[in-house]
């Protein structure tokens, strides 16, 4: 048998309608997210396995998602309130961090005065002063808000005032030929070239916030709502049913935020490396 | 007392027709020799003069001087009638450093047109952004980031940067290092086109005696720290591949090239066949 029967000529390869490549998104091939969940499927398997022999340590998975299910109020009022405190508390300390670091970068006297009171706070733990912080505050939001804030203060603090320290040389060269105003090397050079830096610390401080909040929950006494007083409450009747139901919006909170900042970066950072294809 | 030029743009601060440098010393801390030791150099107003030498001689840091950079430890740096920070502030200075520096998230008109926006105090205008692109063939990369550019690209979108406010005085410290030959050379082309419309006063730092010959009226030969000798190219202009490749040109070269042995070995300069610098 000759060979040109099995394999087909160039000319009827040619002749053939060029084949349409539909490109499928690389978070929905296999490759992407078949391990992940081969993992979860296996961590269920064991999960069920172990809630079926000790129910007072772990509840079914079942029935979690039947207590998600019929109370849904329930759950969204809560965690809008921790979701709140955590907003807010962000928004003061990250915000606060930002406006120090503009500082800090701009008067080196303010980086020398700051920088080794801000260390120490980083280092000070937070949960520590909690109770400290409910005297001072009252009960109610305002320590937890301020918890929150202490806790997503530094990451902030740090990335920005070295993304705004990480200007090339040569552009601040070009810069300074032109005799631009320190406002313009800030607006139109050291803000933009911070932005990769402070999305990175957002990244981190976001969740942060979550765990921030949830934490003052646990530690502030007189606590009325949110997922934190709703876990500790739970877990002191023994309904682990809410209490894992809690955990999984928490968890369901944290995704959300660290989506929106994965989606904040590909929009505001479509011209850093980090967005690039590595095989360009 | 300095006379002006005459037709040329009117710039605040520039009354002179030559660049003077005189005696000029800067150290570094932690260094055993100085940068620039005594450096004297003559550039007359709008040539092309390249500065070339062993790593080290103090190309890079004369050209920081001029820039306003850096601060010089002694002697005295006159550019047309004023000092390199006057100049700065009349925005009448353009750089181009060896990486293109330019914004990564503003697009090529934008870092074209970068110039013009900043220090708008300075009252200084600018040229038309399209006619800078197309005369660095990147007419049709106006909308693209420099992400999308090859490196002969940014390249050129620096030089059209540097070009924007018709600059008194351009410093280009090894611009074309990091390219390709082919692309060096055609870069060289366009800068010489850019330069022959704007009659700018270029200063040009870089390592290839083929470059320097091929763009300058004079190559200044330094050794550590000072001017070894200065040649004069007296090639036609405009000059096509083949004056840049000529036997002149050879002849010009090679004798670039044994100063800079000379000026590697430390050896005396002969005495230098005019009085003054890079004329």
């Amino acid at each position: 048998m000759s060979t040109t029967e099995h394999s087909p000529s160039p000319a009827a390869h040619d002749a053939r309608p060029p084949r349409r490549r539909t490109r499928v998104p690389a978070w929905l091939h296999p490759r992407t997210w078949a391990p992940t969940a081969v993992l979860v499927a296996l961590l269920a398997v064991a999960w069920q396995a172990v809630a079926r022999e000790h129910p007072y340590i772990l509840p079914e998975l079942g029935e979690v998602g039947r207590t998600l299910v019929e109370e849904p109020s329930l759950f969204l009022e809560n965690a809008w309130t921790t979701l709140f405190t955590a907003l807010i508390g962000v928004l003061m300390g990250a915000g606060g961090a930002f406006v120090l670091a503009l500082l800090m970068s701009e008067l080196d006297v303010v980086r020398r005065a700051l920088m080794p009171i801000a260390v120490v706070l980083n280092v000070t733990p937070v949960v520590a002063i909690t109770p400290a912080l409910v005297v001072a505050f009252g009960f109610g939001m305002a320590p937890k808000v301020v918890v929150t804030a202490l806790i997503t203060f530094f990451p902030v603090l740090i990335n920005v005032t070295t993304g705004l320290r990480s200007v090339p040389g040569p552009v601040l060269d070009v810069f300074r030929t032109l005799h631009a105003s320190r406002l313009e090397v800030l607006l139109r050079v050291r803000l933009p070239s911070s932005l990769p830096y402070t999305l990175a610390a957002l990244r981190v401080v976001l969740p942060l916030s979550i765990v921030g909040a949830v934490v003052a929950e646990f530690v502030a006494a007189g606590s009325a709502g949110g997922l934190g007083t709703m876990i500790r409450n739970s877990a002191a009747t023994a309904r682990l049913d809410l209490v894992y139901a809690a955990i999984a919006c928490l968890a369901a909170m944290g995704v959300t935020m660290l989506a929106l900042v994965t989606a904040l970066e590909r929009r505001l950072l479509f011209w850093h490396e980090s967005q690039q294809d590595p095989a360009r | 007392m300095p006379t002006s030029v005459p037709g040329t743009p009117g710039h605040r601060g520039v009354s002179g027709d030559r660049i003077e440098v005189r005696a000029l010393t800067k150290s570094y801390p932690g260094s055993d020799r100085p940068a620039l030791a005594g450096l004297d150099l003559e550039v007359p107003r709008r040539r092309f003069v390249s500065l070339i030498g062993p790593s080290g001689c103090g190309k890079s840091t004369l050209l920081r001087v001029l820039a306003g950079l850096t601060s010089p430890d002694e002697g005295t740096v006159d550019l047309f009638g004023s000092g390199p920070r006057a100049l700065c502030r009349a925005k009448a200075v353009g750089l181009v450093p060896q990486t293109p520096a330019l914004l990564p998230w503003a697009t090529v008109r934008r870092n074209v047109a970068l110039p013009g926006r900043v220090n708008r105090r300075a009252g200084r205008g600018t040229d038309t952004v399209d006619e800078l692109l197309e005369g660095v063939g990147l007419a049709h990369a106006a909308r693209s980031y420099p992400h999308q550019l090859s490196g002969g690209m940014r390249q050129r979108v620096a030089i059209a940067r540097a070009f924007a406010l018709r600059p008194e005085l351009l410093l280009m410290d090894e611009p074309f290092s990091a390219l390709d030959e082919f692309t060096r050379e055609s870069l060289q082309l366009q800068l010489l086109d850019l330069w022959q419309q704007r009659s700018t006063t270029v200063v040009f730092v870089t390592h290839s005696v083929q470059e320097a010959v091929a763009l300058s009226d004079t190559v200044v030969v330094m050794a550590p720290g000072k001017v070894h000798r200065t040649v004069p190219v007296d090639l036609p202009r405009p000059r096509g591949t083949s004056a840049v490749t000529g036997p002149d040109a050879r002849t010009i070269a090679d004798t670039v090239r044994a100063h800079l042995r000379q000026a590697w070995d430390g050896g005396a300069a002969e005495p230098e066949p005019e009085p003054t610098g890079a004329r």
